[in-house]
């Protein structure tokens, strides 16, 4: 039964797939959004970078869901995970290379990451991109250093208060009659730091949780390894 | 109306802060998320009366649709919000050790569900659909068995399966129209998706959505996660999310899939899914079995209805729908206690009582006996059905009648074994008074429902009406024309 069902279901998805590319005009696509924000985000949102300007100011309710798609992945991650047996001995520590590596790429790591964050309305990049920076440059002494491994309590807060810290940020347009994650703040000058209203402040909470998010679930990861 | 937006963003706040509030007060923790759900549910109903006149639309970032997203606010989508919120509230379903990550589990289902009912933007509904995805292997891994672990596996697989279609769907009604608003596509549909290629991102996307929806043939993980699952969170899947796919698919084929023949595709799987579905369930000797097979025979029967053009199918389809949502939540309340092989079910009734005049009352309304809604509710369906005048809408009556007879001969076998005079050597432990209080309290609902049924019904059709009016939902949202 299950066999035939999975022969008809391959056979229904070919017919589709055939059907698709015999009608399909490639050429003929009309991005009339796409088109329609290019003219208008400048003005609108003020982000020199237009990527951001989606991400955050047009499209700023899909990414809130994209963060707690993230938050969700490692709550379930931690549900499904199981803890390290008390038993178990931590891995040892690694050798010269790792350990003096961590140590030299941990600054640099730090400084990258919260630029790309930081910059992130201006140029290519923000708060995913250099969140998962951070998050690297947190986990790779832990690599480096099995023993010694990150406060738990320190990733969960700053988890919470940063995700937490979004959706006020949108919410503080409402008592005003303004709808949910309208931008705040004035525009300033396209290009500059300071520019794009509070689309800047949205992207630091972005980077930190998507960065405290990632580096708690490496290390969990790592722990539940740890078993002989 | 912008306060309608926090029945999605404050359970999700509140999922964020849980970890922290736990930290200051293991007390705060644990009731901070059904009484944040309560809010948003006041919160809800008090917009309810507004809706009854007309749709209202929320520009998100107060950007002008279709530009940025938009949340479209009627009557079924309120309904269907509400539902969720409440649903979640019903079957809580943090115990244990886990708590606190069930319960932002719990939260992070009620937003996201309730961000899906309301959505009006293509691309947000797959983006949520995920979320909800992501969060539902949480939860039905959340009994941490090895059975369980291997069952979400095989859901993570057919579901991720089932978004990558959807999300192509998406993307060949993109390339077409060039837009994801749902008001400015369904404005565009009739000239430019109402060919091949819209047919086909039409079955994407039913396919896709259908995984949650318990749509022939991407139904395989329903019966081993049901059976493995805790059964509050198989009660929440089955009763509340297959309601969302199903109701994303609808909207859908209502906004932007003129053609007869996506009709007919549902028609064809629904019919598929009532047969194998009423089937398996027949065969099965699990409690938890027996329900997931019955729940994809009952989600048949809604495709098939919602497969009848215009209002009327509308209507049929929300009164199956709005009934599995009452019956199956109540049944796998019951089932937290008697999951297992039907075998130790037998001469129960001794022992509870109640709970087995519960089951027969909800049997009796599955099965659709008169006076019960579900009797109603499958009459409506079966007289739109014959009025079609076609073969296929009338084959389609047929299963449903056949299926019906199915469902009366298990549900029956079950009831009768309960009242058997030798009990089983292992009898099942008695009811927490907790599930028993909130199936009585479904129970009691539908009873009610039985002396309501004339209002009751004339309000589903106000509902069905709004819904299936195309040109209210342009009008309401008045997207930007662009060139």
């Amino acid at each position: 039964m299950q066999r035939f069902t999975s022969a008809l279901f391959l056979l229904g998805l070919g017919v589709l797939i055939a059907a698709i590319f015999r009608n399909m005009d490639l050429a003929a696509s009309t991005p009339i959004v796409g088109d329609a924000i290019n003219a208008a985000a400048a003005q609108q949102v003020g982000a020199a970078n237009f990527v951001t300007s989606v991400v955050l100011g047009y499209r700023g309710f899909d990414t809130l869901m994209e963060l707690t798609i993230l938050f969700t992945a490692a709550t379930a991650g931690g549900l499904v995970l199981g803890k390290p047996r008390g038993d178990a001995r931590p891995d040892p520590e690694a050798g010269l290379v790792l350990r003096a590596g961590a140590d030299l790429f941990f600054p640099l790591l730090l400084v990258v990451g919260l630029y790309i964050i930081l910059h992130g309305h201006l140029t290519p990049g923000g708060g995913f991109q250099g969140g998962v920076i951070l998050a690297v440059a947190f986990f790779l002494p832990l690599l480096a250093r099995p023993g010694t491994p990150m406060s738990h309590r320190a990733v969960s807060l700053i988890e919470g208060l940063a995700g937490a810290s979004f959706i006020v940020i949108g919410l503080l347009a409402m008592p005003e009659g303004q709808a949910f994650l309208t931008p705040l703040l004035d525009k300033g000058q396209l290009g500059s730091l300071l520019s794009a209203g509070s689309l800047p402040l949205l992207y630091i909470a972005v980077g930190l949780k998507v960065g405290s998010e990632l580096a708690g679930l490496l290390a969990q990861l790592a722990a539940t390894e740890a078993s002989d | 109306m912008n306060e309608l937006v926090l029945m999605v963003a404050l359970p999700l706040l509140t999922a964020f802060l849980l970890p922290v509030i736990d930290r200051l007060s293991s007390l705060a923790a644990r009731w901070i998320g059904p009484l944040v759900l309560l809010l948003t549910a006041i919160i809800g109903l008090s917009a309810w009366s507004q809706t009854g006149s007309g749709a209202i639309t929320i520009e998100l970032g107060n950007f002008r649709p279709p530009l940025g997203i938009d949340l479209y606010v009627d009557q079924l989508a309120l309904l269907f919000a509400l539902a969720v919120t409440l649903g979640t509230l019903l079957l809580w379903p943090a115990e244990g050790e886990q708590r606190l990550r069930q319960s932002t589990l719990a939260l992070l289902l009620a937003g996201s569900g309730s961000g899906l009912a309301l959505s009006g933007d293509l691309f947000n509904i797959y983006v949520l659909y995920e979320l909800i995805a992501v969060v539902s292997y949480g939860l039905a891994a959340s009994r941490g068995t090895a059975a369980g672990q291997a069952a979400t596996l095989r859901y993570l697989i057919v579901s991720a399966f089932g978004a990558a279609l959807a999300l192509a769907g998406i993307a060949l009604v993109y390339q077409a129209t060039g837009t994801l608003n749902l008001a400015q596509l369904a404005q565009l549909a009739p000239t430019q998706l109402n060919n091949g290629q819209g047919l086909a991102a039409f079955v994407l996307m039913l396919v896709g959505f259908g995984v949650k929806a318990e749509l022939f043939p991407v139904n395989t993980w329903v019966p081993e996660v049901y059976a493995t699952a805790p059964a509050r969170v198989a009660g929440l899947l089955a009763g509340v999310v297959s309601k969302l796919a199903l109701l994303i698919i609808v909207r859908l084929l209502i906004l932007l899939f003129p053609q007869p023949e996506a009709l007919t595709v549902m028609l064809v799987l629904g019919i598929l899914g009532v047969l194998t579905g009423e089937l398996a369930a027949w065969r099965a000797r699990d409690f938890n079995r027996m329900l997931a097979f019955s729940s994809i025979g009952q989600l048949g029967i809604m495709f098939i209805a919602f497969s009848i053009p215009g209002k009327a199918g509308v209507f049929a389809g929300l009164a199956v729908a709005l009934h599995h949502l009452v019956v199956k939540p109540a049944l796998f309340l019951l089932a937290q206690r008697w999951g297992g092989s039907l075998e130790h079910l037998a001469g129960v009734a001794k022992g509870s009582p109640l709970a087995a005049a519960l089951f027969i009352l909800l049997a009796l309304s599955l099965i659709g006996v008169p006076p019960l809604p579900g009797f109603w509710a499958k009459l409506l369906v079966m007289i739109h059905l014959l009025e079609q005048q076609s073969s296929l809408y009338a084959l389609g009556a047929w299963i449903i009648m056949a299926g019906a007879a199915l469902e009366a001969n298990y549900l029956f076998r079950v009831a009768s074994s309960f009242y058997r005079r030798e009990a089983a050597a292992t009898p099942p432990a008695a009811h927490r008074t907790g599930d028993l209080a909130g199936a009585s309290l479904l129970g009691a609902a539908l009873a009610a429902a039985v002396f309501l049924i004339v209002p009751l019904a004339d309000r589903i059709e106000a509902m069905a009406g709004q819904a299936a009016d195309r040109d209210h939902y342009i009008q309401t949202v008045n997207p930007e024309p662009l060139p």
